[in-house]
């Protein structure tokens, strides 16, 4: 296993500046998940990690020895790719050969290895079989067994998941963090997915933009999200977010009357954004917003409202168990003491106080 | 104006579905090809085997007397298969012995070449557009144009010796002598088709996906490994076609090669589609029915060659 180190890493296309000075420490043995929207150079930064493309500044440490020359081979990582890459003119067990044979691996060893990983990831069945005759699910096994093999000191994982169909993606989430407990591995795994993200990591690191918005365990993410962005991101459905403004004793959404808040230091009179995520909402007789049932989907367990407020501001509601709310009640919906983000409109966005 | 135009089009249609029926339209489309087809491919192929199985100096076919498979049996009586002398048509299979030469060397040259290049065409480099179509340009040339170029090169008095005297080298007779002559067919029809050859290539190393260079780069795999292992077994299909294709053509050569040595010096490059040619046209007899069967029995061996094309490309398709 080895641990991982960026320092200040800068990526530029020409004039274009991708990746704005990244920092950040993978400890041995962690899942570190990368996620963020399309182009947020999640995918830049774990090729640069990867050696298949090359920082314009900075330093990649492995295991505190710096590698920006050495070459993706001889920084002892191994790929998952997104379209799996796997070579279709060989078989399932020449594609899981291939690597170990240019190490001049002895065959025994080779055996051994390709044994061992179709065992675990139960594609013994599928060893004599070209990629072309696999599912999507079996490719993805394949795929992964291709880097086992390889024991390698950092797994790499390219938004692998996203060419399965969803009750297969749920399956091989849970598969891979149970490979992850098993082989204790340090993993880095990137997904535009937070729902990925926040049920696999152990720390989830968000960027936007070529920026790091977020670094931390998938909890804390949705907890004390650093700004407004990643609060929005992190969470399904996302968060609400309302304009508002600072008042004596709380915060007045625009069009609407105050909502109670304790104190915070933010100058009255600010304009601010008011984030409260759907489940922080309750349905109240008197106070709180008033608003109007669009639209109520019911999952069972649960039932997502959404509404619009008398000021025009749509939200959702997430209520548990089953609702009798139905397409224009009238509906009154109030936060949850103590479950309000409060962010600046400016400054990043960043967060000013959880009330 | 556009529904006049068509109003004006359509009457004759119109009159012809109202004849025929709307279920025979569509041979009405059909024919006008049909025609073409029938008249320019069908009706020569048949005239051919009238020819090849007819005997005689005649050029009208119903003058012609049938004589059935003579013609075959004249090329294909020899001694010894072994000695082009001892055979009956001689010039036949001299002609016969230089074109499987030709198409040995020919094209083991120009797939080789041609993998080389599309190699290094498909690699980022500075002008690779411009070099594409450098490569590409050839073809676009007519085959007379080709030779009148190289003959400008080749003959005694051309470039390419005025370079070697310039250089202090002797005059070679590159078209006056056999080997010579013969080297520099292959090389002027390799230059003229190779631009062909490199662009299915190019297009299947294209096909290739990135990402399988980049897990071999993951894999740590050296460059000769991933050539043998991934890139040539990959652009197999496409090999394919260019080899049965090149094959085809090779036997097929003759214009440029006809106005660069006309065949000569003596027949040390006459192959068989100029034998058929001067059989039939250019003696002061013309023995058509000789040339006739001949170039049945060269359709025979095109048509094994294609249908090997159209596996190739069927597999290539997979």
């Amino acid at each position: 296993m080895a641990r991982l180190a960026l320092r200040g890493i800068v990526r530029d296309y020409g004039t274009l500046r991708v990746i704005h000075g990244i920092d950040l420490d993978v400890a041995e043995g962690e899942f570190v998940v990368f996620v963020g929207p399309s182009g947020c150079g999640k995918s830049t930064l774990l090729r640069m990690i990867a050696g298949l493309d090359k920082p314009t500044g900075g330093d990649i440490e492995i295991d505190g020895i710096r590698v920006n020359d050495r070459s993706a081979a001889e920084r002892g990582l191994a790929m998952v790719f997104q379209s799996y890459a796997l070579y279709p003119h060989m078989t399932v067990r020449q594609n899981l050969a291939f690597g170990l044979e240019n190490q001049r691996m002895p065959r025994a060893e080779i055996d051994r290895r390709i044994a061992d990983a179709a065992r675990m990831l139960q594609i013994e069945h599928l060893l004599a079989r070209k990629p072309g005759q696999l599912s999507g699910g079996q490719r993805q096994r394949v795929a992964i067994g291709r880097t086992v093999t390889r024991e390698p000191g950092i797994f790499l994982f390219d938004e692998p998941l996203s060419n399965l169909d969803a009750e297969l993606r749920v399956q091989m989430r849970v598969e891979l963090s149970q490979l992850h407990k098993r082989l204790r591995a340090t993993m880095i795994y990137v997904t535009h997915d937070q729902t990925e993200a926040m049920t696999m990591a152990d720390r989830i690191v968000v960027l936007r933009a070529g920026r790091l918005e977020q670094a931390g365990s998938p909890l804390a993410l949705y907890n004390h999200p650093a700004n407004r962005f990643v609060a929005g991101f992190i969470g399904s459905p996302r968060m609400n977010f309302l304009p508002a403004t600072v008042s004596p004793n709380g915060v007045r959404v625009d069009g609407l009357d105050e909502l109670a808040l304790e104190r915070f230091a933010v100058a009255q009179g600010a304009a601010v954004s008011l984030g409260v995520r759907p489940e922080h909402f309750e349905f109240v007789d008197a106070g709180g917003l008033p608003g109007t049932v669009d639209l109520v989907e019911h999952m069972g367990g649960e039932s997502y409202v959404y509404v619009t407020l008398a000021n025009g501001e749509r939200i959702t509601v997430r209520r548990p168990g089953q609702t009798g709310l139905v397409g224009g009640s009238n509906v009154r919906a109030a936060v949850l003491q103590g479950q309000a983000h409060l962010f600046h409109t400016s400054e990043g966005e960043a967060a000013v106080a959880r009330l | 104006m556009r529904a006049a135009l068509a109003r004006l089009i359509d009457w004759p249609f119109e009159a012809l579905q109202r004849a025929l029926g709307a279920a025979r339209m569509p041979y009405v489309f059909v024919l006008p090809n049909l025609l073409v087809f029938g008249i320019f491919v069908v009706l020569p192929m048949l005239l051919n085997i009238w020819y090849a199985t007819t005997s005689g100096a005649e050029l009208m076919p119903g003058q012609r007397p049938f004589t059935g498979l003579a013609n075959f049996a004249e090329l294909l009586d020899c001694g010894n298969y072994l000695n082009v002398a001892s055979c009956r048509q001689d010039r036949f299979w001299r002609s016969v012995d230089n074109t499987l030469w030709f198409v040995a060397f020919q094209v083991i040259t120009m797939v080789v070449l041609s993998l080389i290049t599309a190699l290094v065409l498909n690699r980022k480099m500075a002008l690779r557009g411009f070099f594409r179509a450098v490569f590409f340009y050839p073809v676009l040339l007519s085959p007379v144009v080709v030779a009148l170029i190289w003959k400008w090169i080749l003959q005694p008095d051309g470039v390419l010796n005025a370079i070697l005297v310039a250089n202090g080298g002797q005059r070679v007779p590159f078209l006056l002598d056999p080997s010579w002559s013969f080297f520099w067919t292959v090389v002027v029809s390799v230059w003229a088709h190779m631009g062909f050859y490199v662009l299915i290539l190019l297009a299947g190393l294209q096909a290739i996906p990135p990402d399988l260079y980049e897990a071999a780069a993951m894999d740590g795999t050296p460059q000769w490994r991933v050539f043998w292992r991934i890139t040539l077994p990959l652009l197999m299909p496409n090999m394919a076609v260019v080899l049965v294709l090149g094959l085809i053509r090779a036997v097929q050569a003759f214009d440029e090669i006809y106005v660069l040595t006309g065949g000569g010096p003596g027949t040390a490059t006459q192959y068989i589609v100029q034998y058929i040619y001067e059989t039939a046209f250019a003696g002061q007899v013309h023995i058509m029915g000789l040339a006739a069967a001949a170039s049945m029995l060269v359709g025979g061996v095109l048509l094994v060659l294609t249908l090997l094309q159209l596996l190739a490309s069927a597999r290539a398709k997979q």
